[in-house]
């Protein structure tokens, strides 16, 4: 070190980390309305933007085959009108309010919410309660959602990634399980949705245990429980709201072995890449090991795929890998889009390092990196409302123990590299994986049979043309 | 409702670095932001898509840190960092963990200080490779993916800094030499050109003497070229159409008008003029468009602000498959003519102004942002307090004052308006040979 040169000075000896300020998750407080709705309020001083979701069981994973998208377009349908005023009076009626009703449904649940300031929370509420409680579902509006949903899935054929994840999907997952379909539905059972399987699906009962209301931000001087009492006081009591799901959904495995299927996409420039099979649940015991796993391999900046797939090939803007953890098991996926010409390197590269996560237990700097990265980021999480709430959600979405929140980082640091090892080879499948490829198979095709990574089955389907009306 | 008053200091360092502190002390969390006054408008013809080239080597490793370490420091510390180039401007920033805040200033320092030290052609021939990834990923595979490029490219004639976007082009990017970067980063990533804004639970007596410490004895550069490109007419003069194929199911409908650059009170009601018109389910076109005439399948209407010229006010409506192009496009710009004639009403206005409070408030909750607007204010307008007046300026526009900016700018001779149509496979096979 030259210290008479002063940028060597100044620059040559690496800061040390201060004392951490401790950091807890806000605490929540539980209780619950005289119908047995679950309410949890978290007071967070400073926070005046208060967001409230109200969850509830109705997931797209619940619903029959042949009505598959009803659960998303329930929820999109609820802001769409209810007994009171139609659709633009309610969004007006928000609007003046300065609030946004938001209303949105995943494999597992519905959370309808409005993020509002604290000083008009009462309002937000009343309208809350009013598309929760008396939706409209008019036909109007429901046949025209159907149809923005449907010309969304033309859309999405053209679009290289939403196209290989709907072929990832129906590659992992046997044709009978809901997981094989977009939450949001297939064309085919799109086109048969209508206002009155909407009322159904959204009377179907569901888990009581799975539903509750979540109200964040500064609430001095608020009484919630008052103000909610009376507009959800008598939810989940209801007979629609009773009574687990009668059956659990069976989830099927679609690969007995390797596949690889190769998407036609003329003339595209890059391919894009979905390696991976059936993941797992949230509620599994591995939950923690799997989560830095997957740091190390697909999920850090620094994990091996992007290393070695862009900083030290350049064959993509980013590479990543990681298990999309649901009620069941849902997918896991190692993806990149790489230039054509790098579609089988890059593919032989990205197999390596699945099958080398699995050889060998991670190093010392690779374990305290996403340990680190885990642990030290989770205060950077939960800075405002929405995500605070979100968290609190997933534990009630989930069935997770109260304290999740609380155990989380002490359970990843406790996580060691023999268990990330264990967990890789437990929970990473290299003898029957799918590999999807959208790209251009006239391009890649021939390389791609010759690699020996498995038969190559090439889907040559017109990308749909609109003919103007 | 008031959103909160954000509080900072502002001052300079010795060689010119502007630095504005800003405590929160709310949660254990600082965001430290810089911005470059250096975008793709400061890119010389046949050196496009430098400036963001350059902010990828910015992760490849400085004098003291290894090739791709900063990340890597960054998220062992439980950060998360990432920078962005823009028109006018290249910014990086870090949101860590409040003891970690020296780690992100010695990091960007380092940087900011020896980046050539670290500069390598195999780095610079790795990111050249990403870097065409990322257009590749971003632009050419993406349906509806060059409007972006076609769209400035009408509204900014050839030559203007604005006329080209900043991906750049390819055949630039190849041309680019190891000592053209360094000749990019000797000219601009000096401190005398940079805004260091540090916002959040710091104690500003020890952030101050940490970017003394290790700000301080960066050169500053005396020579910056000033920037200062010819004045455009505020409207384009004649309307420009262009139709463009592309491997699109539904066709799209793009509208771009020249608008006031930043800092025009005209831009304000511009905004308050797209939030009426698009803003969500309550709005004009959703209304009209995609609810009553159920002939466009999504709306959108929006400005980018700029600082060396006009802005773009700017928007879209996707055709339904059993609608026409003719018909959406007679009802957008119908829409766009009348919100000009006649004032939009005290309850629109009142809601869009109630929405656009909610917003401001829902961003600045965010140290990062807060972070990134006070050097954003800082940069293009010299006045981080801008922060504190951006409400205001909302809440201050009229009826009439939306009425006179939609007259005079959402006009035939102001407009570029390029369709998207869907290619027929014909066409698709021999665009791809």
């Amino acid at each position: 070190m030259n210290l008479s040169d002063p940028v060597e000075a100044a620059l040559g000896v690496r800061p040390v980390p201060g004392t951490p300020r401790p950091f807890t998750f806000p605490a929540a407080s539980r209780g619950r309305l005289s119908g047995g709705l679950p309410l949890v309020t978290v007071h967070l001083p400073g926070r005046p933007l208060v967001s409230a979701s109200l969850y509830l069981p109705n997931g797209a994973v619940d619903e029959p085959a042949d009505e598959g998208g009803a659960a998303v377009l329930t929820a999109r349908a609820l802001t769409e009108g209810t007994l009171r005023r139609d659709a633009v009076a309610l969004t007006e009626a928000a609007e003046r309010l300065g609030a946004s009703l938001r209303a949105e449904a995943g494999w597992d649940a519905t959370v309808v919410g409005v993020d509002v300031p604290a000083e008009r929370l009462g309002p937000a509420l009343e309208l809350l309660a009013e598309v929760v409680r008396e939706p409209a579902f008019p036909e109007r509006e429901v046949e025209r959602l159907r149809d923005q949903r449907l010309n969304d899935l033309l859309q999405a054929k053209v679009d290289p990634a939403r196209r290989a994840e709907e072929a990832f999907i129906e590659t992992i997952y046997a044709a009978s399980t809901p997981y094989a379909r977009l939450a949001g539905g297939r064309r085919e059972t799109v086109e048969a949705l209508d206002a009155s399987i909407l009322r159904r699906a959204y009377a179907r009962p569901g888990d009581p245990g799975r539903a509750a209301l979540i109200v964040g931000g500064d609430l001095a001087g608020i009484d919630v429980a008052g103000l909610v009492e009376p507009l959800f006081g008598d939810l989940a009591a209801g007979a629609a709201r009773v009574g687990a799901s009668a059956t659990e959904p069976s989830i099927g495995d679609g690969l007995d072995r390797t596949r690889v299927r190769l998407v036609h996409r003329p003339g595209a420039v890059q391919s894009e890449l979905r390696v991976g099979h059936l993941g797992l649940p949230r509620r599994t015991p591995d939950y923690h090991a799997v989560t830095v796993m997957a740091m190390i391999l697909g999920g850090l900046f620094n994990s091996r795929l992007n290393m070695k797939l862009r900083e030290e090939k350049g064959y993509t803007y980013g590479a990543g890998a990681g298990f999309d953890f649901r009620r069941f098991a849902g997918p896991f996926s190692a993806r990149a889009a790489v230039n054509t010409d790098a579609t089988v390197p890059a593919l032989v590269d990205l197999l390596a390092e699945l099958r080398r996560i699995r050889d060998a237990a991670p190093t010392d700097a690779e374990m305290r990196a996403a340990r680190d990265y885990l642990v030290g980021v989770f205060p950077l999480r939960f800075e405002t409302p929405g995500p605070i709430v979100g968290a609190l959600g997933g534990i009630v979405t989930f069935g997770l123990p109260e304290d999740e929140l609380d155990r989380y980082r002490p359970a990843i640091d406790a996580v060691a590299a023999g268990d990330v090892l264990q967990a890789a080879r437990a929970h990473l499948h290299l003898e029957r994986i799918a590999i999807v490829v959208v790209g251009d198979a006239d391009a890649v095709g021939a390389d791609l049979e010759k690699a020996g990574i498995g038969d190559v089955e090439v889907v040559r389907e017109a990308e749909p043309v609109v003919d103007e009306a | 409702m008031t959103v909160p008053t954000v509080r900072y200091t502002d001052e300079r360092l010795p060689n010119g670095l502007r630095l504005v502190i800003s405590e929160d002390h709310l949660v254990p969390v600082v965001a430290v932001n810089i911005w470059y006054d250096v975008g793709s408008k400061h890119e010389q013809p046949g050196k496009t898509g430098f400036a963001h080239l350059f902010e990828h080597v910015m992760f490849q490793g400085s004098r003291h840190v290894a090739k791709a370490e900063h990340i890597a420091l960054v998220q062992a510390a439980g950060g998360s960092m990432n920078g962005t180039t823009w028109l006018d401007r290249t910014n990086y920033f870090e949101t860590m963990p409040s003891h970690q805040l020296e780690l992100a200033l010695w990091l960007e320092a380092d940087r900011m200080g020896t980046l050539l030290d670290a500069l390598s052609q195999e780095n610079l021939d790795n990111q050249r490779a990403v870097v065409k990834n990322e257009k590749r990923s971003s632009y050419d595979n993406q349906p509806y993916g060059t409007w972006q490029e076609k769209l400035l490219g009408h509204i900014y004639p050839e030559g203007h800094p604005y006329h080209h976007p900043t991906i750049g082009s390819m055949a630039d990017l190849d041309a680019a030499s190891l000592e053209d970067v360094a000749a990019f980063f000797r000219t601009y990533y000096a401190p005398n050109n940079a805004v260091l804004s540090i916002v959040g639970d710091v104690d500003p007596g020890q952030a101050r003497a940490w970017v003394g410490r290790y700000f301080g004895p960066l050169a500053a550069n005396p020579a910056i070229p000033a920037f200062d490109p010819d004045p455009l007419p505020l409207t384009l003069g004649g309307e420009i159409r262009e139709t463009v194929p592309d491997r699109v199911p539904l066709p799209r409908i793009y509208v771009g008008f020249r608008a006031p650059r930043i800092g025009d009170p005209r831009l304000y009601a511009l905004e308050i003029a797209a939030q009426v018109l698009a803003g969500g389910k309550g709005s004009r076109l959703h209304r009209r468009l995609v609810r009553d005439e159920q002939v466009a399948q999504d709306v959108a209407m929006f400005g980018l602000g700029f600082s060396s010229g006009p802005s773009v006010f700017m928007g879209w409506a996707t055709v339904r498959p059993d609608s026409t192009i003719e018909a959406v496009e007679a009802a957008l710009l119908d829409e766009l003519a009348r919100i000009g004639v006649d004032p939009i009403s005290d309850d629109e206005l009142g809601r869009a102004k109630a929405l656009i409070e909610t917003d401001e408030l829902a961003a600045l909750q965010r140290v990062s942002e807060r972070a990134d607007r006070l050097s954003m204010y800082a940069t293009l307008l010299d006045d981080p307090d801008e922060i504190n007046r951006q409400l205001e300026r909302y809440l201050a526009v009229t009826r009439e004052d939306v009425r006179a900016a939609c007259a005079e700018l959402l006009v035939a001779a102001n407009r570029v308006v390029l369709t998207y149509v869907p290619a027929d496979a014909g066409a698709r096979s021999a665009e791809a040979a």
